[in-house]
Parts: structure tokens; C-alpha cells; sequence
């Protein structure tokens, strides 16, 4: 379905989910920064800027409670969290490279286990992205088979428009479920004209020619020379929108506690140290290989599509300025040899 | 003379001096800048041809204290042999620091000085231009930009620095004027951005344990998660750990993916070490520190 929304039909919409009580979350700027947060009022949405984190935390969040336990004697009594307790949520405002990542953390998380505490809130969220109208050198969804209008995994997609307001389209049944429910507010499309769409610079790769490199070269020294400089923090992993390992802790005393799922980066040394003390990644260049290898080779043997979406945000982030667009086209240039 | 003439100067003495000490076998490795891919971005590298040199550069975007390298948490470097490494000024600190604490033998370095007017506060755009809005708040209080010490300096003519007001000082004066709840509520907020990556003790050159007391889960000395316990008890322990060792290289506010003022708390110790101890670190090799030593002498005020 395909419909036009005036921006002040945007601010109306966004209002009238949040007086019903539906979340709304959106990029919104907390001390100092633009991440995806819970709106108290539309006005707060900043639609001109990439949130510094991805939206994966609205399923995944940076840490959650999976369970509580409290001793009275010789009592344990256990408390679960009820996934049914998620709130029906709509995000605005949502990135293509962000929304393109949600399928791909979809896959893993209903792979052989199915991740209530992911799945539940995925069911409960209707998804509006944004097309884009600006990139940065760090940009590179055309390169890894997106776009800046992809639509892949949102529910309603916006397309800002010459004049204002945005073109309204449809993706799913939830989306359309979305644009009956508030239908006063959209219109029907007149001749508009879409703002142009951002230009990613011209990279492109060819993913699989990389992942057939990757598949022959596990042992390789080039991964030395591109990773000495990793000084093994989880930045890149924890503004990665479809990065997704986490690891699980109890905190508290033997009285009372909480169990709790929280984001884990390979690029950490604890990721794969074994309670043995042995550490089969012994080497920062073992970990950043495994990032590479992961989303180019092992996520594409399992899914069959890459875990990256092209954000930039880790090109940007990277403390010690590791550019993996940059690696990749190495990568390239090797396969090419 | 401009930034980016002064800069091209010396990343021709860096190459050059770099190739030399490469060749005669003065050192077994360099480590430096150089280009990445993106524009006007810079990145580290390790060298060990003399044919290599020609990939160094230096520039705005050289903002990394490349100290990290030489500590023993990074394994990545060859061990045998000396090690050239360019430094900034406030870099050169960190090495001093590390001297001082038996973690480098000074005989095993080659230190390659930097005459520096400046670098980039943020490389989130590596392209801008530096000036007096995009420089790097601690440069904007360095007033020792010609390392002192070091194995060779390149001998380029550097102007009077621009006076430029002093960000942390205006900042540490604003937040000494809270209460101590507006204070309690302003780094609340801050810690409740951090996600744990912990990118600020992986480019500090004085986080070189091997393994942090924050990693241990048995006993687990401090909540791993990224919950406001977790954060605010991180902070802490990394703004006490660093106190009287932390010379300014800012290298953790700069990297913080979140954006939380780190070295505003490292200034604020570092301040309060030279008041009640009379200590600055960064500038005498010395095996131990303010909060390391006893004196008879230290302020007892506070023992009431």
C-alpha cells in the first residue's frame, strides 16, 4: 500500500500511539548524544542524523534481567521474566542499514533455540524506517547489496519528499495493519517528487568473491598486518547493528540475585578464554580474523546472507581507526591476485 | 606556516629517520601512523622493513597514543630487539610513565618526537580541518608541544600557540559549582551511556594488566553487566586506578563510542593530586607516585 504523510501527520501519528500507550521509540538525543529511545513527546525525534547505536537494542537490549532468584533458608524460589510483559511497540525513524539488520538477528535468534525474550518483542514491534538522504564516506550499504531506500525489514518505509511530508509505503501486513488503523491521517499520493536519495560512495564488492577468499584462508599472514593495530575492545561490536553475542551472568549474593543477558564482543580476550585457561584466541589478529569471518563467510555458510549492513558506524568508531570497507577491498584485491 | 605544511615536514623527517633507524639496525620495528582508507584518515602500524618507512605519515588525524603498543596487554609487537615509536608530547608522558613503573627499559625505545601544534578532537569525519572548534580539548591546554627527551625531533619551526580557552578547566569549574546531587545526576546520566566496550582501557597505555579486576568472575570483584551498578563502579575504579598516573592523552573520552567525558575525571584527579601532593605525572621517571609513597609530609587534613 502506498500513501502520503504530511510531517505533521507524522508529529499526529506519533502522538496518537503514544496517548494510546503504544511505545514509540525514536531517535532522540540523551546527554549529548542521538541514540533510540522511548519518546515521551514526537518533538523529540531527530530524524537528520544515524543514531550512534543501532536499533538491534529495541529486541536485544544492551542488558537485560532473564531471571530473578531469592533463598529464604533452605527455599529458592524462582522468578521469570513474563516476555508476555513486553510492550507493543512502534519505532520511527528507523535506518535502512538498521531495519535490513533486524532479519538478520531474526535468523539467528529463532535459529535451533527460539529467543523469547528477542522474539517476543520483535512480535510486539512494527517498524517505520527512513529512507536516506545523506551519506558519509564511512556509509556503505550499496557495497554489501543494499540501498538507501532498502526496504528490508520494515514494516512501513518513509521516502522524504521534495515539498515535506514523506511517502508512506507498506511492507508487511503489519505495516498496512498500521496505515488502516490511523488511515485519516495518510492521503493518497499525488504527483510528488522523493528528495534524492543519499549516494553511498562508489565502492563495490563482490561478497562473494571475498567469502570464496575467506573460505581458503583462515591461516593467512595478511590477517597480522590488518589486525596487529586491534587493541581488542567492543566498540565495533556493540554499534554494529547486526552483531549479537552476548553472554549471561547471575549478579547479586546467595540470598537474592538476578540472572542477566548482556552484549559480548569477539574482539574481547575473555570471549573464548576457557575456564582451562587456555584461550584458543590467544591473538588480538585471531579475533579480529573471527569478526571478519563471521560476517562474511560463517553467517553466510548458515543464513546465507552477510552480517553487515554497511552502516559505518564501526569505521567511524573504531578507536585505533580500523576500516573495514578498507579490509574488505584488501580482501578483494587478494582474491583477485 | 600552516598545519598541514608543518605536518607534511615532519612526516618526511619521521619516513626518513624511520627508514635509517630501520636500516642500520638501530631498532626492529617502528611503530607510527599511517594512511587509511576514508580522507584524511590516519591509522597505527608496526614496520620492520626500512623499505616500509615510506607508508608513515603524520597529520591531525594522528591522534592515537601509540604507548598502548609497547605495554605488556598488547602481545602483537615483536618483543626482541628496540622498538621506534612516535609520540606526541603528551604521548611522550605516558612513555615517561611507563618507564617510571619498570614496564619499558628506556635503552629498549627509539623515541621519534613529534613537534605537534595540534590533532583532531574527534575522527568520527577525519577530513575536517583542524582549527580552533575541531582540535582536541587537551591540546587546547598543552603547552609543551616539543616532546622533551626524545631519540630525535624533527627540527621544524612550530608558532606561538593560539590562545584558546581552556575547555576542562571551564568544565571542572562548572561541575565544582554543583551540589553534590546535581553532580551525583550529571555523571549518573553520563555512566548510563556506557555499554562496557571498554575501549577506554584498551587504548590507555596505564590499563596494561593482563587481566583487569573488572574481567575476574571468580571472585567477581565488580558487576560485568552494563547496568548503572556495573558502570558507575567501572568508573571508579578506573578513575582511582589512573590517579597520579594519567598524564592527559584523553585517549579514553576520545574513543568512548558513548561519548562520556572520561578525561574530565581524569583532570579533576590530576588536579587534585598537585594540590594535596604537589604531583604531576608525565614529567621525572619515577618508580612510585603520589598515592603509592608515604611522606610524613603529605596533607593530613583530612584525618579528622
Amino acid at each position: 500500500m502506498r500513501k502520503q504523510l504530511s510531517s505533521e501527520h507524522l508529529t499526529a501519528l506519533l502522538q496518537a500511539l503514544i496517548a494510546a500507550g503504544t511505545r514509540v521509540v525514536g531517535p532522540r538525543r540523551v546527554a549529548g548524544i542521538l541514540l533510540y529511545e522511548p519518546l515521551i513527546t514526537p518533538d523529540e525525534l531527530v530524524l537528520d542524523e544515524l543514531p550512534r547505536r543501532s536499533v538491534k537494542e529495541a529486541f536485544f537490549p544492551v542488558c537485560e534481567d532473564l531471571l530473578a532468584y531469592e533463598k529464604q533458608g533452605q527455599q529458592l524460589t524462582l522468578q521469570d521474566v513474563d516476555p508476555a510483559s513486553f510492550p507493543q511497540t512502534v519505532l520511527v525513524g528507523v535506518r535502512p542499514c538498521d531495519a535490513a539488520a533486524i532479519p538478520v538477528l531474526d535468523a539467528v535468534f529463532s535459529w535451533d533455540y527460539k529467543d523469547q525474550f528477542f522474539l517476543e518483542r520483535r512480535a510486539r514491534t512494527t517498524i517505520i524506517s527512513l529512507a536516506c538522504t545523506s551519506a558519509d564516506d564511512a556509509c556503505f550499504c550499496t557495497a554489501v547489496g543494499l540501498a538507501p531506500d532498502e526496504p528490508r525489514g520494515a514494516d512501513l518505509m518513509l521516502t522524504p519528499l521534495e515539498d515535506g511530508g514523506y511517502l508512506a509505503e507498506s511492507h508487511s501486513e503489519k505495516g498496512e495493519a498500521l496505515l488502516e488503523a490511523h488511515a485519516g491521517l495518510f492521503s493518497e499520493p499525488g504527483a510528488v517528487q522523493p528528495l534524492p536519495l543519499a549516494q553511498p560512495q562508489t565502492l563495490s564488492f563482490d561478497l562473494k568473491k571475498i567469502k570464496a577468499w575467506l573460505d581458503e584462508h583462515f591461516e593467512d599472514e595478511s590477517w597480522d598486518g590488518i589486525a596487529t593495530r586491534c587493541v581488542g575492545c567492543g566498540s565495533c561490536a556493540f554499534v554494529c547493528p547486526a552483531c549479537h553475542c552476548f553472554d549471561i551472568v547471575d549478579e547479586g549474593s546467595e540470598k537474592s540475585g538476578k540472572r542477566r543477558k548482556f552484549w559480548d564482543a569477539c574482539g574481547f580476550w575473555k570471549f573464548t578464554h576457557h575456564a582451562s585457561g587456555h584461550n584458543p584466541r590467544d591473538f588480538q589478529p585471531k579475533r579480529y580474523r573471527n569478526r571478519i569471518m563471521h560476517k562474511f563467510k560463517y553467517y553466510d555458510d548458515k543464513f546465507g546472507q552477510t552480517l553487515c549492513t554497511g552502516c559505518g558506524r564501526c569505521v567511524r568508531l573504531c578507536p585505533v581507526g580500523i576500516d573495514i570497507a578498507g579490509v574488505l577491498e584488501e580482501i578483494e584485491k587478494k582474491a583477485n591476485e | 606556516m600552516t598545519t598541514e605544511i608543518i605536518y607534511s615536514a615532519v612526516g618526511e623527517a619521521i619516513r626518513t629517520e624511520a627508514e635509517r633507524v630501520l636500516a642500520d639496525g638501530t631498532v626492529a620495528a617502528v611503530v607510527g601512523y599511517t594512511m587509511a582508507r576514508r580522507k584524511g584518515s590516519a591509522q597505527p602500524v608496526v614496520l620492520t622493513k626500512p623499505e616500509e618507512a615510506n607508508q608513515l605519515i603524520f597529520s591531525a588525524a594522528c591522534v592515537n597514543n601509540l604507548a598502548v603498543y609497547l605495554t605488556k596487554a598488547k602481545k602483537e609487537l615483536p618483543r626482541e630487539g628496540r622498538i621506534g615509536i612516535v609520540v606526541k608530547s603528551c604521548d611522550l608522558k605516558a612513555l615517561v610513565g611507563l618507564l617510571g613503573e619498570s614496564q619499558l627499559k628506556r635503552d629498549s625505545l627509539y623515541i621519534i618526537g613529534v613537534p605537534c601544534v595540534g590533532v583532531l578532537g574527534s575522527t568520527l569525519q577525519p577530513s575536517v580541518e583542524l582549527n580552533a572548534e575541531t582540535v582536541a580539548d587537551k591540546c587546547r591546554e598543552c603547552d609543551d608541544r616539543m616532546p622533551q627527551g626524545a631519540d630525535f625531533v624533527p627540527t621544524v619551526a612550530l608558532p606561538a600557540s593560539p590562545a584558546l580557552e581552556k575547555k576542562y578547566a571551564v568544565e571542572i569549574a562548572r561541575l565544582e559549582a554543583m551540589t553534590p546531587a546535581e553532580r551525583w545526576s550529571y555523571w549518573q546520566e553520563q555512566f548510563s551511556k556506557c555499554i562496557k566496550c571498554y575501549a577506554c582501557r584498551q587504548v590507555c597505555p596505564f590499563c596494561f594488566c593482563e587481566q583487569c579486576l573488572c574481567d575476574r568472575n571468580k571472585p567477581q570483584m565488580v558487576e560485568g553487566t552494563p547496568r548503572p551498578a556495573g558502570n558507575l563502579a567501572w568508573h571508579l575504579v578506573r578513575a582511582m586506578h589512573l590517579a597520579g598516573r594519567c598524564a592527559g592523552c584523553a585517549e579514553c573520552e576520545r574513543v568512548c563510542p558513548m561519548d562520556i567525558p572520561l578525561n574530565l575525571l581524569n583532570r579533576k584527579m590530576s588536579r587534585e593530586l598537585k594540590e594535596l601532593f604537589h604531583s604531576e605525572a608525565g614529567f621525572e621517571v619515577r618508580e612510585k607516585g603520589p598515592l603509592a609513597e608515604y611522606n610524613e609530609q603529605d596533607d593530613q587534613s583530612f584525618i579528622k
